[in-house]
């Protein structure tokens, strides 16, 4: 009877799961585009069965959507620079595992900034100097909103989860409110700043009024690679995100760090907001971050905090984001298919990790394989 | 004769090759105390989680009320009426006491606070608890939560209590206060196990022993018949020779002087008392105690990691001849002292190492502030490594794969490589051997040993007995944060540092522990 | 492994085919027109502009590949990327819906001085004086005045019921921002109503937000329970309606008709209707006389801009629809003007000259008053709404 009972209990699962031991790079790629085919294949149903398209099209008009035109070459550029910039600044708290999920205020605050500058100084002095004054403050207003909850988690130890999402409504109210002041007609449009005399704007070089921007955030790539791989504090990031027990042991001052690089983090949301400003907008609303900030964060853990791969994953959301519009725009169709097919081929790719990392095996047929 | 609540015939459990119980035997009557005693690691908790239903025995069988029991399950053990108190508090903090209670329970209707609050007051009366319903947990203090805990289980109607190591948190008032009770419930027929290795409470409480010994079943006394020196006989065995080679200490001179530290926990409570002692240079001190007794608390008190009450800890520097007072001060002022402290800590990946990081990432653990660059270097730690790897036998892919993903004695070689290779005048090691096999812990005393003869001051937290006393020139014991006694590793028996373990000293001073 | 490389590549060589012969073959066609949105079909606002872009397409007999619809285009410079896109893309003629998009359309429109931008509800036109960009309104004040005669019926109605007293003929109304725009709107609407019930009067929430339908919600409730008796709204969602119909309380709304949303006490709504302006543009356009749309068009009852959704006969007060009728023909005919300055004061007094800001530099500079009325939407002024005095009978929230 026992021996019956332990038997049933004990009997293996139809499917299990183990660890993969270390795979070659080729295995691990070759996993990952079969991964990346599947999911093509899962679009292209999906979108069958959701509107009867023919999925063909629906495929041309995304690569249409990005790589059409030159211009939609550039502007694929643009987008992917800003959402790689902001995935870069959030990389070095998430790294230390300080859930910094307030980018997107952190981004704002330095666009406000920013178009401050431009709104009140912006005639007093050369557009090359104001565009330097803009840099700082900039710099200066990220820093303080990360600086917030970050001194609040290293001295009290506060969720800074909730603390930093909560910090991006502040922002958002604190931009209203300056709109309100900056326009007294109450339309809540600010509108481009300084359109005549293109005061605080960036320059256009080699006529791509974009290309600055990319060149900035190219050049933030490599400093913020060269910082997390390379320096001392880097390394210091790494041991606190890792084990703050350790930190402590080998006396790092993990109060100092954790404050350090939250200030660093938020420095970074500034630059991005400053691009924004001088690069693109020239304007600010309270949405002009446009949900950047949290996309960021998934950039950021998907590429596991290596900036190089970071640029390949905002290239490709971005190309997905933009793909979904030009769908949109060409077959007629809901804007929300072209964001379903983003979230798939997200998911997916996103799961492709599990399959490289796990090995999926099927129950055998032959019976007592629990005595071995 | 009352009846037997419960009973364990040739209980057998195995993890891999670890025996974890073996042939355990046990029999519980309705209306008895019966006390488990071992040292740590003999098997009681896995035991008790047999019986709880949490695992389940590979051969023997339980017997409930004199009938066999099948327990797959914490639920099939509820069924069987029985409860569970473990030394972790299963609570939820901010959920009140009766809301604790009942949370899980399938009970028909709706959930009616009153109505839980007049049986908990009722099951409170007849035991004589005390305890507000209302109360949230996280308000509460630890013993009110161990109450909690007994309590839920008296709610679901349990007629067997297990309680493992109930004491362990609680003052010395409190702890009178929940014998008490154990012995209202033991005269209301129920039965009772409880884990524990304070022998005095064994001689006190229980109307029975159990002893465990590495997992082995050694015995069953009645306490009536028992006296201390025969349950630590029971509990720590014979002597069995290792074969380590020791020499004489050379020229011992004091290196760290430790007088009157205390330290208090989260809780506040005290976890190290009044702790004096001397570590030398040429000899290995060891540190013998019941696990949490203060000894994590002891080390990480010299290298800087726990903020201390009163006392002072002295160092004699042999370069300088120089005497510098650690108390209080940060691993890195400790560093920049000059003085050369390794600490090979209990939690080797958790706290020594960085188990994501690859050996050379983690041999600059130590070095990487050298030099002025910002830039990190690292040629020196990648040497460092490879020489580790070489001189300790460190079977790895390369320097750069995972450490967690090395094996237990693969990873002390590479924490204890590290700390050695930074040529220290003190050497701190807890539980250095703990899951190595055989092979790798020879290595690490010869190690120690090594370290020893270059005239190291090495403190050596152990937890073997015979080891402690092989390998260590003088024994340290510790019993609830306090010195329970000094005793030289050459003359010294296995009975002597196992009672000295158990005992618990109490001062008139102790109640400011509350 | 040969099989999957060989299935991956033809896919890919489909793909990028089809991607270029989707790209070519709009080539062919000549006039092409592209509308910029800020949100998609789902934003009531957004709907309004895209089933008149359809309709004016259908209507001229556009194909397909000759209209280009962007969506879900945020107020920055992407605006001015989708348009850039679009000119790529062969469009003559790109139309923006959105208050915000206005200085982005200006900065392409001075890049591509070929190419035609239209702007909706913008301000700047006028001053700019760029002959390819060009700003549109309608005078839907108008609108909003007859709807305020259906409201003014409904409280005499129920004055005359006993229902409530002459002086508890109070009207709610739940604007989005203290803007132009939205003071233009209910001081229009209870000029309309007070035309017929004298002793009506108007409290204002604003939500300070153009779509918010838990906030539309929560200020009707605020109002409904301060006393109102009717609501009105200038924002797009259903919020306030809803709250109404739950709390039995007739409604006014703006741009769709809610009667499927409240049978029981949606009144009537204006809207504006872009047909006429989309197909005034793009004819032009078509004839290559971009430069003789005006610059700021104001479209008004007469062209059709300016519309009545259907009036609910189960709420309506007998007699309404003859009453909006005869109003209507008034406004055709110019005898009659919602802002004749004999019918309202601001703060006891007539007001005989206001300096509007008619240019958008936050400073009044324009009187805007001759004739005995406020001259709204003026012809040689500007189509965007410029009203933003509070008239005595209206109250407001204090600090905004």
């Amino acid at each position: 009877m026992q021996r019956d009972h332990t038997q049933k209990k004990r009997r293996e699962p139809l499917v299990y799961i183990t660890k993969r031991s270390e795979l070659s790079l080729k295995q691990s790629l070759t996993i990952r585009a079969c991964v990346i085919l599947a999911g093509i294949l899962l679009c292209a149903l999906v979108t069958i069965l959701l509107t009867g398209v023919n999925p063909l099209r629906v495929f041309a008009s995304m690569i249409e959507g990005s790589f059409g035109t030159p211009r939609k070459i550039w502007n694929l550029l643009q987008s992917t620079a800003i959402l790689l910039g902001i995935s870069l600044a959030v990389t070095p708290a998430f790294k230390m595992r300080f859930w910094n999920t307030g980018a997107e205020g952190q981004v704002l605050v330095g666009m406000l900034a920013s178009v401050a500058c431009m709104f009140y100084i912006g005639d007093a002095l050369p557009s090359w100097l104001l565009i330097i004054v803009m840099l700082f403050a900039s710099i200066l207003a990220s820093a303080v909103w990360a600086g917030i909850p970050g001194i609040f988690k290293a001295m009290w130890n506060t969720n800074e989860t909730l603390f930093t999402l909560m910090m991006n409504y502040v922002a958002m109210q604190l931009v209203s409110f300056f709109i309100m002041l900056w326009v007294p007609s109450g339309s809540m449009v600010l509108g481009i700043v300084n359109p005549q005399s293109k005061n605080g704007w960036f320059p256009s070089l080699f006529g791509q009024q974009y290309l600055l921007n990319i060149l900035i955030v190219a050049v933030m790539t490599i400093l913020v690679y060269v910082y997390l791989k390379k320096s001392k504090q880097g390394y210091e990031i790494s041991v606190v995100g890792e084990s703050e027990n350790t930190a402590r042991y080998i006396g790092i001052n993990v109060k100092q760090v954790i404050i350090r690089t939250v200030l660093i983090s938020g420095a970074l949301c500034g630059v991005m907001g400053w691009i924004l400003v001088a690069g693109a907008d020239h304007s600010i609303t309270s949405n002009s971050v446009g949900g950047n900030g949290f996309t960021a964060i998934m950039i950021s853990w998907m590429s596991k905090f290596n900036p190089i791969v970071m640029i390949f994953s905002s290239i490709l959301v971005c190309f997905l984001q933009k793909g979904a519009g030009q769908i949109a725009s060409d077959l007629r169709l809901n804007s929300s298919v072209g964001e379903v097919l983003t979230g798939i081929m997200i998911l997916i790719i996103i799961s492709s990790e599990f399959f490289v990392n796990y090995r999926i095996h099927l129950r055998k047929k032959q019976k007592g394989g629990q005595e071995a | 004769m009352s009846k037997t609540a419960i009973e364990l015939r040739g209980i057998t459990k195995r993890f891999g090759s670890v025996v974890a119980n073996h042939n355990v035997n046990l029999k519980v009557y309705k209306g008895e105390i019966l006390s488990l005693l071992g040292e740590n690691g003999s098997g009681k908790t896995t035991l008790m989680n047999m019986i709880s239903g949490i695992y389940h025995p590979d051969e023997g069988e339980i017997f409930i009320d004199g009938k066999l029991a099948h327990i797959h399950s914490p639920h099939d053990a509820f069924n069987y009426k029985i409860g569970m108190i473990h030394q972790h508090f299963k609570l939820v903090d901010l959920f009140s006491a009766a809301e604790n209670i009942v949370l899980g329970l399938e009970e028909k209707g709706k959930f009616n606070v009153r109505h839980v609050s007049e049986r908990v007051a009722e099951i409170s009366a007849k035991y004589g608890f005390d305890i507000d319903p209302n109360k949230k947990i996280y308000e509460m203090s630890v013993s009110e939560k161990q109450t909690v805990e007994i309590i839920k289980v008296l709610y679901r109607g349990a007629d067997i209590l297990i309680l493992d190591e109930p004491t362990a948190v609680l003052t010395p008032q409190e702890t009178k206060k929940l014998f008490d009770v154990l012995r209202r419930m033991r005269d209301d027929g129920k039965a009772i196990i409880i884990i524990t290795h304070k022998l005095h409470e064994v001689l006190e409480l229980s109307d029975k022993v159990v002893v465990l010994r590495h997992g082995e079943y050694v015995g069953t006394v009645n306490t009536a018949e028992a006296n201390e020196h025969i349950l630590t006989e029971m509990m720590v065995g014979k002597k069995v020779e290792l074969n380590i080679t020791r020499k004489a200490p050379v020229n011992p001179q004091d290196r760290l002087v430790v007088e009157h530290i205390n330290c208090r926990n989260r809780e506040g409570i005290k976890v190290l008392d009044d702790v004096s002692f001397v570590a030398r240079s040429g000899e290995i001190l060891g540190i013998a105690g019941i696990a949490g007794s203060g000894q994590r608390e002891l080390l990480e008190a010299i290298a800087g990691l726990q903020k201390l009450e009163e006392g002072s800890i002295l160092y004699y520097n042999p370069k300088t001849g120089e005497e510098e007072n650690l108390r209080n001060k940060t691993p890195l002022q400790i560093r920049e002292l000059g003085v050369r402290l390794s600490f090979v800590p209990e939690d080797r990946l958790g706290m020594g190492l960085v188990g994501n990081m690859g050996m050379v990432d983690n041999m600059m653990l130590r070095s990487y502030r050298k030099g002025n660059s910002i830039f990190l270097e690292r040629s020196e730690p990648e040497k460092l490594a490879k020489q580790i790897i070489e001189e300790l036998e460190v079977v790895t892919p390369d320097a750069e794969t995972p450490v967690r993903r090395l094996s237990g004695g693969n990873v002390q070689k590479v924490l204890l490589g590290r700390e050695i290779a930074s040529s220290p005048t003190l050497l701190m090691a807890a539980y250095p051997v703990r899951g190595l096999d055989i092979n790798s812990s020879y290595l690490i005393y010869d190690l120690l040993n090594e370290q020893k003869e270059k005239g190291v001051a090495v403190i050596f937290v152990g937890e073997d007995l015979d080891v402690l006393l092989d390998l260590c020139d003088r024994i340290l014991v510790i019993g609830n944060g306090r010195i329970t006694g000094v005793v030289d590793a050459r003359t010294a028996t296995k009975n002597e540092i196992g009672y000295l373990m158990t005992k618990t000293v109490y001062k008139e001073d102790a109640n400011d522990a509350t | 492994m040969k099989k999957l490389i060989s299935v991956i590549l033809t896919l890919v060589l489909l793909v990028s085919c089809l991607a270029c012969f989707s790209a070519c073959s709009g080539g062919k066609a000549g006039f092409k027109v592209g509308f910029i949105f800020l949100h998609d079909e789902n934003s009531t606002y957004d709907k309004n502009f895209i089933d008149a872009a359809n309709a004016a397409a259908k209507a001229l007999g556009l194909d397909e590949k000759q209209v280009i619809m962007k969506v879900n285009i945020p107020e920055g410079s992407e605006c001015y990327d989708a348009a850039c896109e679009l000119v790529d893309e062969g469009c003559d003629l790109i139309f923006a819906d959105s208050f915000g998009h206005e200085t982005y359309m200006i900065q392409a429109a001075k890049e591509f001085p070929d190419v035609q931008f239209c702007h909706a509800t913008g301000t700047s036109a006028h001053t700019e004086k760029l002959p390819n960009f060009h700003n549109a309104f309608a005078s839907i004040y108008e609108g909003r005045y007859l709807a305020g005669i259906a409201a003014g019926m409904k409280l005499n109605e129920m004055i005359a019921n006993g229902k409530i007293t002459a002086e508890q003929a109070i009207i709610g109304y739940v604007g989005a921002f203290p803007y132009a725009e939205v003071i233009s709107g209910y001081t229009s609407f209870f000029l309309g109503a007070r035309s017929v019930c004298p002793t009506a009067t108007m409290k204002v929430e604003y939500t300070n937000s153009w779509f918010d339908i838990a906030l539309e919600k929560s200020a009707a409730e605020r109002l409904i329970g301060s006393g109102c008796v009717l609501i009105s709204q200038h924002a797009d969602s259903e919020g306030a309606p809803k709250a109404c119909e739950d709390a039995k309380v007739p409604n006014v709304a703006y741009n769709i008709s809610t009667i499927s949303i409240a049978p029981e006490t949606a009144l009537i709504s204006s809207k504006i209707n872009w047909e006429p302006y989309m197909k005034l543009i793009i004819e032009k356009t078509m004839d290559g006389k971009g430069e003789e749309i005006p610059y700021d068009w104001c479209g008004g009852l007469a062209e059709g801009s300016v519309q009545l959704t259907e009036l609910n006969a189960k709420v309506a007060a007998a007699g309404t629809q003859e009453a909006i009728n005869a109003a209507t023909e008034q406004f055709k005919a110019g005898t009659l003007k919602v802002f004749d300055t004999s019918k309202f004061t601001v703060k006891g007094a007539t007001l005989t000259e206001y300096l509007a800001d008619v240019d958008g530099d936050f400073k009044g500079e324009t009187n805007v008053i001759h004739d005995g009325y406020f001259d709204e939407s003026a012809k040689d002024q500007r189509c965007a709404p410029y009203f933003d005095i509070i008239i005595d009978g209206i109250t407001v929230p204090a600090a905004n």
